[in-house]
């Protein structure tokens, strides 16, 4: 009989630390490229909508006269269509996951005035 | 004679690893004919390709299938090109062949864990899975998913791999190579293994051949045929390319088809890395698919050969896409190897032709 | 060796010889799908040996004909004759394993056959956006022709009739909203009726001057003084419009 197969890696595993951590207590530290959940820096948003219409889950709103960007975080597939897409470069994917929650939601950033270039000409 | 019973088995079974049912005709623990059925799950994924244009439908196409998805996006993306003409750039096929061949690994070390967990020995299935997570790691840090990539794109991929990232997946794959030449031993040097796994389940070659069965399935029954032998995209560059065969037919057979495949991925995975050369990784793709031009491709997968259609019709939306996946060619050759088997041994053959019925019914 | 894939195309007549004679030649059975177009369903059949993968097309079947099986020759082509069967309404006889339409549990029955009503007006636009392309071309085609007719013997190359950029950007505006277009090509015709304008009057200026050099020096002078007054009160009454 007896012949342990599987011998040295169960002597290895009973002196190593465990493969699994304690989560939610402990977190893995997400390499730098994860893609987590969009981000967008409203500073330089020009609300064109272009990531609306490359969504292939239509999960992005922009409203142009009301000036908001919304996202549906659970519409969400991390595609990275959107961060690619985008014209001013001002949409990126942080590598956080988006946590579990109750209820479905729309998160909705305003996107402030930008100032004309003659103001700041003047200025 | 025993008196014929007929047992629904599945779609929901605590040892079938798919929702897959089974209508088994059993005499006195003796299967006499099974009869399958799928449908379970059916999304209706082609249908969708009429309201996403060729480049959303990239990430529709991913998640046909968890484990095997890399594998679908690269054969969309493949035969989405071959149907504009679009020719993409040496290092892009490079980087598919990689992240291919490691979708194979971890795929292979999947099945081998969830076959050690069908016969019982479930330590075995815990020590597959653990080694599948440094491969699972790889792909998190060089495409930001773990499971479904999202990294290749109509015209190339969208990320890149620099020397360093291959230095590192070279040592991480050096790394498993050791503790998975021990799991190798327990599966096929192992008697209690043994006992499950030979004499169980045979196709012979000649039915293999009569029913087109495709995959290790196939291989493990002497049928030569392995998609990558054709030479699309990155494999025409493979120096030498065998596939793994094996003469037996039984559930050892795929078993031993299947190890010793990972190995050879690993190795082509080197030869990939030693031999890629710089360069862009996309190119532009503008316009449509011109109405009517139609476009087939096969790709090779982790469980045998998948078949691919497009049909343009001048919009930026395809007319029709299709997608032919293994484990639908191989349900025929599932019923005829259940024939005459024992009744404890259903599952275990149900689970060595790799059924992946998401990927059957879209 | 390489991939190589070929389209033929076929008959339902021919489908069974076909059938037989792959089987007896060694080649391996792919595949069968359906694809739904305005005509019918199409079918295609593929098959492999080696390396050259054969798929061979039966076009336009009408609703209600029969297609024979192939699983006489090929068992496994039963999954995909029921799926077709469920999902495109296709009528195969003789399926070695039938499940006479319960193959996938559908809500709708063909839903693959179901075209929604935005796709039908997308698909309508499309045709529209491409038959005015087709007109256009064949217009252009038309009048270069004509030009080329009535100068037989051209003193120097003259431009042939090129869409221009307008041409371009009507394309563009016809697969766009209705009010965008309405408003583009209100634009788009004030812009060419003031061209037309600023040429007719140009053309009107030189047959003037063409018939003044032929008359009497005064009563040259004394039309020119008046055809300048007449344009001095035009400006003045065009200054006050454009306020």
């Amino acid at each position: 009989m007896g012949s342990f197969k599987l011998g040295k890696m169960t002597f290895k595993s009973l002196f190593g630390k465990p493969e699994t951590i304690q989560y939610p207590a402990e977190q893995k530290t997400p390499p730098p490229g994860l893609k987590g959940h969009v981000v967008n820096d409203v500073e330089s948003c020009i609300l064109c909508g272009i990531c609306m219409k490359r969504c292939p889950c239509a999960a992005i709103e922009v409203d142009k006269p009301a000036r908001t960007w919304s996202i549906n975080r659970f519409r969400c597939v991390q595609c990275g269509t959107c961060v690619r897409e985008c014209p001013k470069q001002c949409l990126t994917m942080e590598p956080t996951y988006t946590p579990p929650a109750t209820e479905k939601r729309l998160d909705s950033y305003e996107v402030p005035e930008r100032e004309k270039k003659a103001a700041a000409q003047e200025a | 004679m025993g008196k014929a019973t007929v047992i629904p088995f599945g779609p929901q079974h605590p040892v079938l690893p798919e929702p897959l049912h089974l209508d088994l005709v059993v005499e006195d623990e003796t299967v006499i004919e099974a009869v399958p059925q799928i449908g379970f799950i059916h999304r209706g994924l082609e249908k969708l390709v009429e309201t996403r244009d060729y480049n959303q439908f990239i990430y529709v196409a991913e998640r046909i299938c968890g484990i095997c998805a890399f594998g679908h996006s690269m054969g969309y993306a493949e035969t989405v090109e071959k149907l504009m003409g679009v020719e993409i750039p040496e290092r892009a096929e490079y980087l598919r062949v990689i992240w291919h061949e490691l979708s194979r690994v971890h795929s292979h070390v999947l099945w081998m864990g969830l076959a050690a967990d069908a016969f019982g020995y479930e330590s075995l299935f815990m020590h597959c899975w653990r080694l599948r997570e440094r491969v699972l790691d790889i792909f998190e840090k060089t495409t930001g998913g773990r499971v479904i990539f999202s990294v290749v794109k109509v015209g190339g991929v969208v990320r890149d791999i620099d020397d360093a990232m291959f230095a590192e997946i070279k040592r991480v794959l050096e790394g498993i190579k050791d503790d998975y030449r021990q799991l190798c031993n327990a599966f096929l040097k192992d008697s209690s293994v043994k006992n499950r796994t030979v004499g169980v389940g045979v196709i012979s070659h000649e039915d293999a051949l009569a029913m087109s069965m495709v995959g290790p399935f196939a291989r493990a029954s002497n049928v030569n045929n392995d998609a990558r032998c054709l030479g699309n995209g990155g494999y025409g560059k493979l120096a030498d390319f065998q596939p793994v065969l094996d003469g037996q037919g039984d559930c050892y057979a795929r078993v031993k088809v299947r190890a010793l495949e990972v190995l050879q991925s690993i190795d082509i995975i080197e030869e990939m890395i030693a031999k890629i050369p710089a360069g862009d990784i996309v190119v532009d793709v503008k316009g449509s698919p011109a109405a009517g031009a139609e476009a087939a491709n096969v790709v090779e997968q982790p469980r045998g050969e998948c078949y691919y259609y497009a049909r343009g019709n001048g919009s930026k939306y395809l007319e029709r896409m299709r997608m032919r996946t293994p484990t639908s060619q191989n349900l025929a050759g599932m019923a005829t190897a259940l024939a005459g088997c024992d009744l404890a041994d259903v599952n275990m053959i149900v689970l060595t032709i790799d059924p992946c019925i998401s990927c059957t019914e879209r | 060796m390489t991939l190589e894939t070929t389209f033929v195309p076929l008959t339902v007549e021919e489908l069974p010889a076909l059938a037989a004679a792959k089987k007896a030649d060694g080649w391996r059975f792919v595949q069968i799908l359906a694809v739904n177009t305005e005509e019918g369903i199409d079918l295609i059949y593929s098959f492999m040996k080696d390396n050259l993968l054969e798929n061979r097309e039966i076009k336009a079947i009408q609703k209600g004909a029969v297609v024979p099986s192939i699983t006489d020759q090929f068992l496994e082509a039963f999954v995909f004759e029921n799926e077709t069967h469920d999902l495109f309404g296709v009528n195969i006889q003789g399926i070695a394993i039938d499940f006479g339409g319960n193959f996938y549990a559908l809500a709708q029955k063909e839903p693959m056959t179901i075209i929604s009503p935005e796709q039908k007006a997308a698909r309508e636009k499309a045709k529209k956006v491409a038959a005015a392309k087709a007109a256009k071309e064949k217009a252009a085609a038309a009048a270069n022709a004509a030009y080329k007719a009535e100068h037989p013997t051209p003193k120097e190359p003259g431009e042939p009739i090129v869409p221009t950029g307008d041409d371009d950007a009507e394309l563009k505006l016809a697969g766009a909203d209705p009010e965008k277009v309405a408003r583009a090509r209100a634009a788009i015709a004030a812009k060419a009726k003031k061209a037309a304008e600023g040429a007719a009057q140009e053309q009107k200026d030189a047959a003037l001057e063409e018939k003044l050099a032929g008359m009497d020096p005064d009563k040259a002078a004394k039309v020119r003084a008046a055809m300048e007054a007449k344009a001095a009160r035009e400006a003045a009454a065009a200054e006050k419009e454009g306020e």
